[in-house]
């Protein structure tokens, strides 16, 4: 350590000044210490540029509280002065003294070697539930090509699978719908099914992308959807868009407006009786269709791979795995639905439920299972429910068990008013244990904790209103792409306030519940924004990279074997 | 002091001060009173308890009978989502009350069995039964076997004060009172 140094102390996140004397006295001759409180500042900077100019300051050290955000704030000193400061992330518990100093053993000198790269202009979009579908619709429509790979075998995600959305109560189908079937049509989207991402490397302006193409068995462009290979079709299963409520065939459609709207085979459960081949007029069906790899070339990345739903398993004293009484929130919603198994008629063993019982925060709030986060969703999706059976059971009882009501999104509150105003119930209090009576009924225990009073409410049917958790193999997919995962197990973002949509790899960005839990009306915001930060590089067509900008390739895929719908239950 | 950092301060020696320290942390959601076998039979209501200590009620807690209805099942402390170690919470509180003079007297009744038979629980018939059923020798090899530990154990109760903690009266190898 004998080059001559500037150490900059910013301190306005660190609260307060610190001991410049004692770390000049550890540093050569010639060096500078100085206690700065705006050093992000323009004309602090020009101040920082001018010392390392007269004073010719050899390397320079900026200790601050937040350096992963400012690395870019110094570029105008790079430019300058021909190097880049060392920043050094320091916190108010650490020693300050002792962190720079231990720093300055190991200095190595950035030099500002970003070179501009021409921007290919085109975005992969990796998922395609709603956000995946507003984001290329975004993008598409500003005149970039976009690949949407999804690994089902149709878009439309989880709000495919919902009745209707809160707070409006607007049908999920009515509204879902069109932006499936624009997704399908837009000329500058290229929509890839059943489909992988399992390769990625480059870097921004230029990732190179190998998409593993699962067989549909079934010719996309052919197939009409007319359904008579499914009517024809003798092996039965249960249906995973249906979460198991409800048969499909081995050959099928997940449902009426899936898109594409082409059946595909299973071939776990296909018994090669090949009826299916027999009836097909358009002679669709392809049972030689293997597996291909696809690559190609995008400017930017967006990851929008959604949730999986809370498996309500590992809560085993709240009986889900036991009682047929006890049923999770999604399982309701298609209960719900008119397009559902059931047609939208709710029975539970043969009789539509009359005393309903929601028990909120399964999975979430919940450090006992590793999920300490709020889902956001739940409070308002319970809410939501009530409606939605009491308009086919109007003499339904409803009581949502709660540990704190969060209706913090536009029109939350109202709605948990309106729905008061009807006469459900909130109970204060997290259900302990489901067991079942006697009589067959199912018996929940729970604290009425504003009574401070243990209750035993009795329900024919029990919600499990179940969180949001990331995909399982999140981990996989932030390898591949270099990504990091937060404690959360969800995607980590730049920085939760100001770089929401942005990862630590330039060019790669994400939205919806890949970042965390959030509804559909904050997904689909960020998903716009995201679509608009992915397309700023490919709209002034060239970006500048350093090394630390290249994607190390992962030779681990996250694929999957077939069957691929398997998934969608979570 | 304040009562939530004595009884972090005496859980942690033995339990480890991350374990208590779990107190400061409970949301009130009520998942321990809920299910809580005592609490549907009995007054104790677990949830108001840690409440009460986290709003440093000293007294109210240690003087509270509910104190002692808990069985130490350990079912609220397996389910609390936010992982508060209730039931070595509720021990805690339980040493801190029986130095203050408040043991229940069920438990100096259970105390007092220790310094008699070396048993909280001594051996009765049906239990002699049961070990003959399983195989076991009838008398298990423990004080009840072995007369001169139980010297050992009544030394201890001794020198550790146990017999003033519960106030055990020697001429009468009984409870005071």
């Amino acid at each position: 350590m004998d080059k001559k140094t500037g150490v900059y102390i910013c301190h306005c996140g660190l609260g307060g000044s610190t001991e410049t004397e004692e770390i000049l006295k550890k540093l050569p001759k010639g060096s500078i210490v100085k206690d700065s409180q705006y050093l992000c500042d323009i004309t602090e900077q020009e101040l920082l540029i001018k010392d390392i100019n007269e004073k010719d300051l050899e390397q320079v050290v900026v200790a601050c509280f937040a350096s992963d955000v400012h690395r870019s704030i110094f570029k105008k000193v790079g430019d300058e002065v021909g190097f880049l400061p060392n920043l050094i992330k320091i916190e108010e518990s650490d020693d300050v003294v002792e962190k720079i100093i231990a720093a300055l053993d190991d200095l190595k000198p950035i030099k500002p070697e970003e070179t501009e790269v021409d921007v290919n202009p085109s975005v992969l979009v990796i998922g395609a539930g709603i956000v995946g579908e507003q984001a290329s619709l975004d993008i598409g429509d500003a005149g970039y090509k976009v690949y949407l790979v999804e690994r089902r075998p149709n878009i439309g995600g989880h709000m495919a699978q919902l009745d209707k959305t809160f707070p409006t109560l607007d049908c999920a189908s009515c509204i879902g719908t069109p932006k499936m079937v624009a997704t399908g049509q837009h000329p500058n989207i290229e929509l890839l099914t059943c489909s992988e991402v399992i390769e990625v490397s480059g870097h921004a302006g230029e990732f190179k992308v190998k998409v593993l193409r699962h067989p549909r068995y079934v010719d996309e462009n052919e197939c009409t959807g007319c359904g008579i290979c499914v009517d024809n079709c003798p092996a039965v299963v249960a249906s995973e868009f249906n979460l198991g409520v409800g048969p499909r065939k081995a050959i099928y459609i997940p449902f009426a407006q899936a898109i594409p709207l082409a059946a595909i085979r299973d071939p776990e459960h296909c018994l090669s009786c090949r009826m299916c081949e027999y009836v097909c007029d358009k002679k669709a069906i392809r049972f030689d269709q293997e597996e291909e790899i696809i690559e190609f070339e995008v400017g930017s990345i967006l990851v929008t791979t959604g949730f999986e739903l809370f498996n309500c398993d590992l809560r085993p004293e709240l009986g889900y795995d036991k009682y047929d009484r006890v049923i999770n929130a999604l399982e309701l919603e298609r209960l719900c639905a008119p397009t559902g198994p059931t047609a939208g008629e709710i029975l539970i063993h043969g009789k539509p439920p009359k005393n309903i019982v929601f028990v909120q925060c399964v999975g979430s709030r919940d450090k006992n299972v590793g999920n300490e986060y709020c889902s956001r969703v739940c409070c308002m999706y319970a809410t939501k429910q009530c409606n939605l059976v009491r308009e086919k059971v109007p003499d339904a009882k409803f009581t949502i068990c709660y540990t704190d009501i969060r209706a913090f999104g536009k029109g939350h509150e109202e709605f948990y008013n309106r729905m008061q105003d009807e006469g459900v119930i909130y109970l204060r209090g997290i259900v302990s244990e489901v067991y079942r009576g006697e009589n067959g009924m199912m018996k929940v225990r729970v604290e009425n904790t504003l009574m401070v009073e243990p209750v035993e409410l009795e329900a024919d049917l029990v919600v499990l209103s179940a969180g949001l958790v990331a995909p399982a193999d999140t981990p996989q997919l932030a390898n591949m792409l270099n990504l990091d995962v937060g404690d959360d197990k969800f995607l980590a973002e730049a920085h939760v306030n100001i770089r929401p949509m942005e990862t630590r790899v330039k060019g790669i960005y994400m939205a919806g519940c890949a970042q965390g839990p959030k509804d559909i009306s904050d997904s689909v915001a960020q998903t716009s924004g995201a679509a608009a930060k992915a397309t700023i590089p490919i709209s002034f067509g060239k970006v500048k990279i350093g090394p630390e900008d290249e994607v190390k390739v992962v030779k681990e895929t996250t694929a999957t074997a077939a069957p691929i719908e398997k998934e969608v239950t979570g | 002091m304040e009562f939530v950092d004595e009884i972090i301060e005496t859980g942690g020696p033995i339990l480890g001060s991350e374990h208590m320290e779990t107190l400061r942390v409970c949301m009130q959601c009520g998942k321990c009173t809920g299910g809580c076998p005592s609490g549907r039979l009995t007054a104790i209501r677990t949830r108001k308890m840690i409440l009460s200590a986290l709003l440093n009620m000293r007294d109210e807690v240690l003087s509270s009978d509910e104190l002692w209805l808990c069985t130490t099942c350990y079912t609220c402390y397996e389910r609390c989502p936010r992982n508060v170690k209730v039931t070595d919470i509720t021990r805690t509180i339980r040493n801190i009350a029986g130095r203050e003079g408040y043991l229940a007297k069920s438990h100096r009744m259970a105390a007092s069995y220790v310094i008699k038979t070396g048993h909280g629980v001594p051996i009765n018939d049906a239990v002699k039964e049961s070990r003959k059923k399983l195989g076991l020798s009838e008398i298990p090899p423990t004080t009840h076997a072995y007369k001169d530990a139980l010297k050992g154990i009544q030394t201890l109760a001794k020198k550790t004060k146990f017999d003033e903690l519960i106030d055990f009266d020697w001429e009468t190898m009984n409870l005071k009172e």
